[in-house]
C-alpha cells in the first residue's frame, strides 16, 4: 500500500493522471420507510420477481433521504455542519427540477451560508459526480472538510418492469485530508484512484417534465452492448485483474447485471446486500455498496466502486484499512421498512391523485411569510433570551422573549430530541395532508417547546412522555412547490425504517463507531 | 359592588343552522329585528346611536372586505357610527364589552352590538383548512381547529384520569339543552354510547365531541343604567367583565390542563362585579369541544382543577344541577357562528336572568350569570362578561 500523497497512473487515453488521495472520515445512509414487494407488482401486472424495493412515503423524497444520511455521516465523523467547507449532492431527482434544492438541504443541515458545494444531476451517475467534485475540491485545496450525499428515489412507469427493481436510498460521506490526525496513523479508508469512461448512448431516460424514468433499449441490447462493455472496461482501467481492486460495489440497474460484471472483473460483489435491501437506488446505489464494503464485517482491502448512468461510468478505488465510522449503523438503516400495497405504492409515487383540486393554504409557499419563515424552519431555529434563558420558537414571530419579555435574543439551533408533552391524532385532514396525522407538542432536550407533525406510523401507539427525535420531512407539495418541515418520530424499533439514533447501538459491530469517532476527534 | 353602569334592554337572535338561503346581510337584519322586538316598551330603530359589529372571519365566506362598517345599511340605519370588532372566538363577547364601555363613556347612549358569521358558504373542508394555514407558515401546517383543543384532552386524561365518558357527558347534556332551545342548530338527544361510537375526528376527540360549523346572528341593545327604564322594567345590568391574553401558539402554552387566559379574564370579571364563582346562577361557556367545557368550569372556579370530568358526569352542570352550564345547548348543540356566538350566549343569560327561558329555565337565586369565550390560534384570548338583574 502506497503511503504517498500522490500516485501516478496511466489515464484512459494514455495521459498521465495524478490522483491525490482523500480520507473517508464518516459515513451515513438512509432508506425510505416503505417496501414494495415484487409479489404486489406481480399481482397487479403479472410477471415475476423476488424480494422488495424501497419506496418513499408521501412525506419522503431525495431531499429528506439526503438529510437523514448526512446527519448520520456528520455524527459518525464527529464533524459539525458548521465546520464543513461545503455540500456536494448528487441525485437524478432534485426536488425542485429547477430551484433551490441545494440551498434547502444545506440550510436544513446547518451549513454556514458561505459554504461551497455542488448539485450534480442528470442521471444515476450524479452521486459519483458529487463525490468526484468534492474530491477535486479537497485536492485543489479549495475545501478542507466536504460533505458528499448521493440520494435517489426513481419513479418507474406504471406497469413497467422497472416497478420490480426501482428503489430508493441515500449514502453520505464526510471527506477530509488523507492524514487527518497529522501523525501518520492514516484514516480508516481513503479514496486513492479513479477512472471514467463515456459511451454516447441513450439508455435509461426521462424527458423534460416527464415523471417516470424508463428504459429505451431492449434489455439484452443494453446488457451486451452498453452496460457490460462499459463497466468492464472502466473496471479494467482501474487495474482489475492486474493488482487493482479484488472486490466490487457496482451500479445495478436491473438487479442482475452487476453480478455478471463482478464475475468478469474477478472478485465478490459486496453491494449485493444493499441492492437486495432497497433495490436500485440510482445515484446512491454504488456508493451505498461502498459503505457496505467499509463495515466491520467487510474484508479490509481495496474496494472498487463503479457508478453508472447517462452513458458514463466511473470507477473509484477505496483503500479500506479499518472499518469506517458509521458504516455499520448506516447499513442497519437499510433494513426493515413498512410493507405497502401496490395501490399505496402508486399513490406514494404520485401516480394516483384525487380528481378534486387540493384546498389552497391561506399562507402559500409563494408568499412573503415563507421568505421570512422558511430558513428558520429548515434550520430549526429558536431565539434564546440573554436575560432568562427561555427559548422562544421560531425567531421571526418572537421579537421579544416569551418568558420575560426581554429583547436581547440570539438565534440558536434547537435540540432534535425531546419528550412528548401532549399530542393528538388528526383523522380529518383534507389533502394535501394525509390522515392519520399526529400533531405533537415536544419538550426538547434544550428546554424549548415546539409543536410539529408526527409520523403516521406512530399514530396508533404514541403516548405522553415518549422520547421522540425530529427529522426533516416533506409536509406537502402546494401549488407545485415542495414544503418541508420537521416531524416527530418516536425513538424505538431500529429496524422499522424510521430515523432512530438508537439503531446504531444494535447494529452489528457497533464498536466501529467508537473507533471512527476517535479518528474524527483528532481533527480540528 | 357590581359595575352596573350599563344595561341590556333588548336582545335576540335568529335560529342558528346551515343558512345557505340567507345572506350575511339578511342574517344581520333578522337578529336586529328580533332584538328590537324583544324591547319590552318598544324602540324605534332610529334610536340606535351607534353599532359594534362582531364578525370574526370574513374569509370563511370569501368576503373579508365587507360585513363590518356597512352593516347599518342592511339594518335600515345607514349613517350611524359603526365599527367592526375581531377578537378570535371571543369576538362577540368582546364586542359586547366594548359596546358597554362605549355607553359608559357617555359618547353614545344607545348602542347596538350585533354578531354575524357565515361559516358554511365555503365547503366544510375549506373552512377547516382556513385555520390550518394561518399563523407562522410552517409551525401551523396541519393545525385544524380540533388540534387546538384535543392536546388538552390528551393531557387532562393523562393527569387527572378524565375519561371519554366524562367528555361525552358534556355533549349529551348540551344536546339535551339544545332540544329545549328553539334557536339551537341541533335539536336532538344523543347518548354517551353514541358519542363514543361517533367517528374519530382528532383523537381523543370524536365527531360528537365537536361543535358544528353554523351560520347565525345575534343582537343586543345596550343603554345607560339611568335610561334603561325608558325601554323596560326588567333591565339586566353589566356587572363586570374581563379580558386576558396568552401566547398565541399552541407550543407556547405553559400548561395543557388549563387555559390561563380564561382564569385571568375570570379573575378580572369577578373582581369588577364584586362576586365569585359561587354567586353565579348559571353560565354560558365556550364548549367548542367537550374538553373545552371541562377546562372552562375548572378555570372559571366552578369546580376544583381536575374535577371537571367527574362533575360533568355527575350532572353538576345540568339544568337542575349545582351550577347549570350552557342551558342554551352551548356551542356543541346551538352552534358556533363565531362573531354571533358570544352575543347569543349573552342573550341566553339575559333571558335566564329575566326568567323567560321556558323549559330550559334554571333557578335564579343570587341573580348573576356568567358568559365566557376563549379562542385564537392557541387559546390566546379569553373574555368573561358577568350580567346581573340586581340593580345595586
Amino acid at each position: 500500500v502506497e503511503d504517498a500523497a500522490a500516485m501516478s497512473a496511466a489515464g484512459p487515453a494514455g495521459r498521465p493522471m495524478a490522483v491525490t488521495p482523500v480520507a473517508l472520515l464518516g459515513v451515513g445512509a438512509a432508506a425510505p420507510s416503505l417496501r414494495l414487494a415484487a409479489s404486489e407488482v406481480a399481482a397487479a401486472w403479472g410477471g415475476g420477481g423476488r424480494g422488495a424495493v424501497a419506496l418513499c412515503d408521501a412525506d419522503e423524497d431525495t431531499l429528506t433521504l439526503a438529510w437523514q444520511a448526512a446527519v448520520d455521516a456528520l455524527e459518525a465523523a464527529g464533524v459539525g455542519a458548521g465546520e464543513l467547507s461545503g455540500l456536494w449532492w448528487g441525485t437524478s431527482r432534485p426536488p425542485f427540477a429547477e430551484g433551490p434544492s441545494h440551498a434547502f438541504l444545506s440550510t436544513a443541515l446547518g451549513l454556514d451560508p458561505t459554504a461551497d458545494g455542488r448539485l450534480c444531476s442528470g442521471s444515476a451517475h450524479a452521486g459519483m459526480e458529487a463525490l468526484l467534485a468534492a474530491w477535486d475540491a479537497l485536492a485543489a485545496g479549495h475545501a478542507r472538510l466536504a460533505l458528499v450525499v448521493a440520494s435517489d428515489a426513481l419513479v418507474p412507469g406504471v406497469g413497467t418492469a422497472g416497478e420490480f427493481t426501482t428503489g430508493a436510498g441515500a449514502a453520505a460521506f464526510v471527506l477530509g485530508p488523507a492524514d487527518p490526525a497529522g501523525n501518520g496513523s492514516g484514516p480508516a479508508a481513503r479514496l486513492v484512484d479513479r477512472r471514467s469512461r463515456v459511451m454516447a448512448v441513450v439508455d435509461r431516460y426521462r424527458g423534460d417534465a416527464e415523471a417516470a424514468t424508463g428504459d429505451v433499449y431492449d434489455g439484452r441490447l443494453f446488457r451486451e452492448e452498453v452496460f457490460l462493455p462499459l463497466m468492464t472496461a472502466v473496471g479494467r482501467d482501474l487495474g482489475a485483474g492486474d493488482g487493482g481492486p479484488a472486490r466490487w460495489s457496482l451500479a445495478d440497474p436491473d438487479g442482475k447485471l452487476a453480478s455478471a460484471v463482478a464475475r468478469t472483473l474477478g472478485g465478490p460483489l459486496v453491494s449485493a446486500p444493499v441492492q437486495a435491501a432497497v433495490g436500485d437506488s440510482g445515484a446512491a446505489s454504488a456508493l451505498l455498496g461502498l459503505i457496505q464494503g467499509c463495515t466491520s464485517e467487510a474484508e479490509m482491502s481495496r474496494l472498487g466502486t463503479i457508478a453508472y448512468g447517462g452513458g458514463r461510468a466511473t470507477a473509484v478505488t477505496v483503500e479500506v484499512t479499518r472499518p469506517v465510522a458509521g458504516a455499520d449503523g448506516a447499513m442497519s438503516r437499510l433494513a426493515g421498512g413498512r410493507p405497502v400495497s401496490y395501490v399505496g405504492a402508486v399513490r406514494a409515487r404520485g401516480q394516483l391523485a384525487p380528481m378534486s383540486d387540493p384546498i389552497q393554504m391561506g399562507l402559500p409557499p409563494a408568499g412573503a411569510a415563507f421568505v421570512r419563515g422558511n430558513v428558520e424552519m429548515l434550520g430549526l431555529e429558536g431565539a434564546r433570551c440573554a436575560a432568562c434563558g427561555t427559548i422562544s420558537t421560531p425567531p421571526s414571530i418572537h421579537p421579544r422573549c416569551n418568558g420575560c419579555g426581554g429583547g436581547e435574543l440570539t438565534a440558536v439551533r434547537l435540540a432534535r430530541r425531546g419528550r412528548v408533552q401532549t399530542f393528538v391524532v388528526n383523522q380529518t385532514m383534507p389533502p394535501p395532508f394525509l390522515a392519520p396525522l399526529p400533531m405533537v407538542v415536544v419538550d426538547l432536550d434544550d428546554t424549548a417547546r415546539i409543536m410539529v407533525q408526527g409520523s403516521s406510523a406512530d399514530a396508533e401507539t404514541l403516548a405522553i412522555d415518549d422520547e421522540v427525535t425530529l427529522a426533516l420531512r416533506l409536509y406537502a407539495v402546494e401549488r407545485g412547490i415542495p414544503v418541508y418541515g420537521y416531524k416527530a418520530f418516536r425513538v424505538a424499533r431500529p429496524t422499522d425504517g424510521r430515523p432512530s439514533d438508537e439503531s446504531d447501538a444494535t447494529a452489528v459491530g457497533a464498536g466501529a463507531r467508537g473507533a471512527g469517532a476517535g479518528a474524527g476527534g483528532g481533527r480540528r | 359592588m357590581s359595575w352596573n353602569k350599563v344595561a341590556v334592554v333588548g336582545a335576540g337572535l335568529i335560529k342558528f343552522g346551515e343558512l345557505f338561503e340567507q345572506s350575511y346581510e339578511q342574517m344581520a337584519a333578522g337578529a336586529f329585528d328580533a332584538a328590537l322586538a324583544n324591547v319590552d316598551k318598544g324602540i324605534d330603530r332610529g334610536a340606535i346611536d351607534a353599532a359594534i359589529v362582531a364578525t370574526q372571519r370574513g374569509t370563511l365566506w370569501g368576503q373579508e372586505g365587507i360585513g363590518g362598517n356597512t352593516v347599518p345599511s342592511a339594518l335600515g340605519i345607514s349613517g350611524i357610527p359603526c365599527t367592526r370588532v375581531e377578537n378570535a372566538c371571543p369576538t362577540g363577547s368582546d364586542a359586547f364589552r366594548i359596546g358597554a364601555m362605549v355607553v359608559a363613556s357617555g359618547v353614545h347612549d344607545v348602542v347596538l352590538v350585533i354578531g354575524v358569521e357565515k361559516m358554511r358558504d365555503k365547503s366544510a373542508q375549506e373552512g377547516l383548512l382556513a385555520r390550518a394555514a394561518s399563523g407562522h407558515p410552517l409551525y401551523t401546517r396541519g393545525e385544524t381547529a380540533p388540534v387546538l383543543f384535543a392536546p388538552f384532552a390528551t393531557r387532562h386524561m393523562h393527569e387527572f384520569g378524565t375519561t371519554p365518558e366524562m367528555l361525552a357527558s358534556v355533549a349529551v347534556k348540551n344536546h339535551h339543552n339544545g332540544c329545549l332551545d328553539p334557536y339551537a342548530h341541533f335539536q336532538n338527544e344523543i347518548t354517551v354510547d353514541q358519542v363514543l361510537a361517533s367517528v374519530p375526528v382528532c383523537s381523543p376527540l370524536r365527531l360528537l365531541d365537536c361543535c358544528p360549523q353554523t351560520d347565525g346572528a345575534a343582537a343586543i341593545i345596550l343603554t345607560t343604567a339611568e335610561r334603561a327604564h325608558e325601554f323596560t322594567d326588567k333591565p339586566v345590568y353589566v356587572a363586570g367583565f374581563g379580558v386576558a391574553t396568552d401566547h398565541p401558539y399552541l407550543h407556547e402554552k405553559s400548561t395543557f390542563v388549563s387555559l390561563p387566559a380564561t382564569t385571568a379574564a375570570a379573575q378580572r370579571a369577578y373582581e369588577m362585579a364584586g362576586v365569585g364563582p359561587g354567586d353565579m346562577d348559571m353560565a354560558e361557556v365556550h364548549d367548542c369541544f367537550t374538553i373545552t367545557e371541562i377546562l372552562d368550569i375548572e378555570d372559571l372556579g366552578f369546580v376544583e382543577k381536575g374535577k371537571g370530568g367527574p362533575a360533568s358526569l355527575a350532572g353538576e352542570t345540568a339544568l337542575d344541577g349545582r351550577i347549570p352550564v350552557n342551558p342554551s345547548g352551548g356551542l356543541l348543540a346551538k352552534g358556533h357562528p363565531i362573531g354571533a356566538t358570544g352575543v347569543a350566549q349573552l342573550t341566553e343569560c339575559w333571558w335566564q336572568l329575566r326568567e323567560e327561558a321556558g323549559e330550559r329555565q334554571v333557578a335564579i337565586n343570587s341573580g348573576f350569570a356568567l358568559q365566557h369565550n376563549v379562542g385564537g390560534r392557541g387559546s390566546g384570548v379569553a373574555v368573561v362578561n358577568i350580567l346581573t338583574r340586581n340593580r345595586a
